[in-house]
């Protein structure tokens, strides 16, 4: 295979180097091919309406190199808990020396690895998406990915502190392209928090297209945070794909704060009853940021819970889309599904797409939705503002309210301190780029 | 401290205040009663710097200082207080909060520093307590499902939280029982000093029976046709606006 086979020439770097993909030869053919026959998401494709991949495509990339990292970085993110389970990722490389293992009864690591040692769960779980949902940059991440995080939490473990599977992106020259596949167990009546984060320790332009496929067994509750924080000269796609069980509980938050395109994937089933699943977000892009939440959770089973909750802050000419796609089969009797999707435009330039879609085939459920785009409630502004507090400092109190909502229910402290801390010093007037580069201590 | 002159104010090129006199002196209580739609709510929106009513004409003078040229928070820091007829809900924001960015503004303006975390909740349950307030307030959002009671018993709390000069009360009794309108008017009446004075917007003269007034003006079509003692207030009760209606059309 040729440089020029690949399409767009993008990501021509994908075929050289010597390590090992992910997927083996013999399955990873076929997701070559497939990729190759994919269009890049355009505006006439139905679920990346508004989306404007332009910015990805605008650049070339190299791969990433395996870098040494620096352990000093962990001092400047302040949600970090040393006493935590960690993965480091950088450039989409696992990188033993900076993760460690504290619980004995977990299984982490790099997902490659896990391989060997937990051949049948990895067999089971770790599949391609040419079957399902196969849009460009997930069967993109089937065709070239290599390795990613692995978290396997057995039947009946619970976790006190949560697990941290961190991505840095680091250039030492050129835009980095970076990819990774993680795989997220929950274990019977297993319980545990993942908080994920990306971050970007260079300012070279750098893409990151990531999957991560989540299976909670029956009864399994896990917490999961996704934190985008690379900086606005990055790309990032982000595929989440949650497989729920009976009598599961699945609660996510993400939190998309930097990046000059950033869309998320949610793509959620239910495969047992009396399952919950909770997927709630906050973006605040500034300037010309693109953010794109796109949720699909299919009701297959009766009786399952699920919840949407997306609030926005939209400033300068920044854009957000959302997608909420509800999908109840017929005999999904008694769903009951709640979506709301709320925007604040700061700018007369500010735009907010919101898409509900819901596809209701039983006829015994409750389905909510709403959604609401406006500005700062003018009859409020000026109620605080007959009590003494400025304008400038009502419009913060005012903002913050709006995005607590979501970030209330964060319940981990110390992330939601620095997400709170982030907000705050954004609804403030600092830019995101300032705030999301890790090498400032944000703090000082 | 409040000199209001010849003051014309329009919305949407529609005057509703078609010049307005008005003295007040420390200590004064005054009461502005007027039928529906005489500009009653419109004048305390104008003086507490609501900007969708657009000044014309006139002056207002505020302890020495064109309070026309102020904006809303300025004109609080400078002691002025509404206490709205519909108070505003805002969720997500507690009181706790709100009345703290509040007190803290005020004190800057006064040059004094922020008040420590601990000694501002002892004055905050200093004055709940002096306007018997009894709900639950840490925790809750501004006026976020509060009852008619409740939402005019917070705004009479508000008052006493930043002790304004002069307290502009906008149809405070709409809407309150019995029990509720004598707590509110209990709270305005031990807020009252020789310093600061209070206007009271009121519809009916029921609120007068217990925040007593020193002068009535009745307010009629967008100017004060009638001055009075409180005595004023017991005969509108007695034979409504018609008699000074029927004056006012003569005259202008």
């Amino acid at each position: 295979m040729t440089q020029t086979n690949v399409k767009e020439k993008k990501f021509a770097d994908l075929y050289f180097g010597q390590e090992k993909f992910l997927f083996p030869e013999n399955i990873r053919a076929n997701s070559v091919k497939l990729f190759l026959e994919t269009d890049i998401p355009n505006n006439k494709t139905e679920n990346w309406r508004k989306f404007n991949s332009k910015p990805i495509f605008d650049h070339n990339y190299k791969l990433g190199k395996k870098l040494n990292f620096d352990m000093s970085v962990f001092d400047t993110l302040s949600f970090f808990e040393p006493e935590s389970n960690r993965i480091v990722l950088t450039n989409g490389y696992y990188d033993e020396s900076a993760s460690e293992k504290k619980t004995e009864d977990i299984f982490i690591g790099s997902l490659k690895n896990a391989e060997k040692k937990h051949k049948e769960i990895i067999k089971q779980h770790l599949k391609t998406k040419k079957n399902k949902n196969p849009d460009y940059f997930s069967v993109l991440n089937d065709a070239f990915v290599k390795d990613g995080a692995f978290i396997y939490v057995p039947d009946n473990v619970k976790l006190e502190h949560p697990i941290y599977i961190m991505h840095f992106i680091q250039s030492d020259n050129g835009n980095i392209f970076a990819q990774n596949r993680n795989l997220i167990i929950a274990g019977k009546n297993a319980s545990f928090k993942v908080i994920h984060t990306f971050h970007s320790l260079s300012s070279d332009f750098s893409f990151n297209n990531t999957v991560t496929d989540i299976f909670l067994d029956d009864d399994a509750q896990t917490e999961y945070y996704l934190f985008e924080g690379e900086g606005n000269t990055a790309a990032h796609v982000s595929n989440v794909n949650i497989s729920s069980k009976k009598g599961s509980s699945f609660k996510s938050n993400v939190i998309t704060f930097c990046g000059s395109v950033v869309r998320n994937n949610f793509h959620a089933e239910f495969f047992g009853e009396h399952a919950e699943i909770d997927l709630k977000g906050v973006y605040m892009p500034d300037k010309e940021q693109q953010v794109n939440n796109f949720i699909d959770i299919s009701h297959s089973e009766p009786n399952c819970k699920s919840n949407q909750l997306f609030k926005g802050l939209i400033d300068n000419k920044a854009v957000s889309v959302f997608t909420g796609k509800v999908f109840v089969a017929r005999d999904a009797q008694k769903t009951d599904s709640a979506q709301s999707n709320q925007n604040l435009l700061l700018t007369d330039y500010a735009r907010a797409h919101s898409r509900p879609q819901l596809e209701i085939y039983a006829d015994d459920v409750a389905c909510a939705h709403g959604s609401t785009t406006g500005q700062l409630d003018k009859e409020a502004l000026f109620y605080m503002k007959t009590r003494g507090i400025s304008e400038k400092k009502a419009k913060t109190m005012l903002m913050n309210a709006f995005l607590k909502d979501v970030t209330a229910h964060i319940s981990e402290g110390s992330y939601r301190d620095y997400v709170n801390f982030l907000i705050n010093n954004r609804l403030k007037g600092q830019h995101p780029e300032s705030l999301c580069n890790v090498k400032v201590c944000p703090s000082c | 401290m409040l000199s209001i002159k010849d003051l014309k104010a329009e919305i949407d090129g529609k005057e509703i205040l078609k010049g307005i006199n008005l003295e007040v002196k420390p200590g004064e209580v005054h009461a502005v009663m007027g039928p529906n739609g005489s500009g009653k709510s419109t004048l305390a929106s104008v003086l507490a710097g609501r900007d969708i009513f657009k000044v014309t004409g006139g002056k207002v003078d505020f302890k020495g200082k064109n309070l026309l040229n102020l904006n809303p928070e300025e004109r609080s820091r400078e002691g002025i207080f509404l206490a709205f007829q519909y108070p505003v809900e805002i969720p997500g924001v507690s009181i706790t909060n709100f009345m703290r960015a509040a007190v803290d503004e005020q004190r800057k303006h006064k040059g004094l520093d922020p008040m420590k975390a601990s000694e501002f909740l002892r004055y905050m349950k200093e004055k709940k307590a002096l306007v018997e307030l009894d709900a639950k307030l840490e925790g809750r959002a501004v006026n976020e499902g509060f009852s008619g009671g409740e939402k005019k018993k917070n705004e009479v709390f508000q008052m006493a939280m930043l002790e304004p000069d002069l307290a502009i009360l906008d149809e405070t009794d709409s809407g309150l029982d019995i029990d509720a309108l004598k707590v509110v008017a209990n709270g305005v009446n031990k807020l009252k000093t020789k310093d600061n004075a209070t206007i009271v917007i009121t519809h009916y003269q029921r609120l007068l029976d217990y925040i007593v007034p020193d002068i009535i003006h009745v307010l009629y079509n967008g100017r004060i046709v009638k001055t009075g003692g409180r005595e004023l207030a017991l005969d509108l009760e007695k034979y409504g606006y018609d008699e000074i209606k029927k004056e006012a059309d003569k005259q202008f």
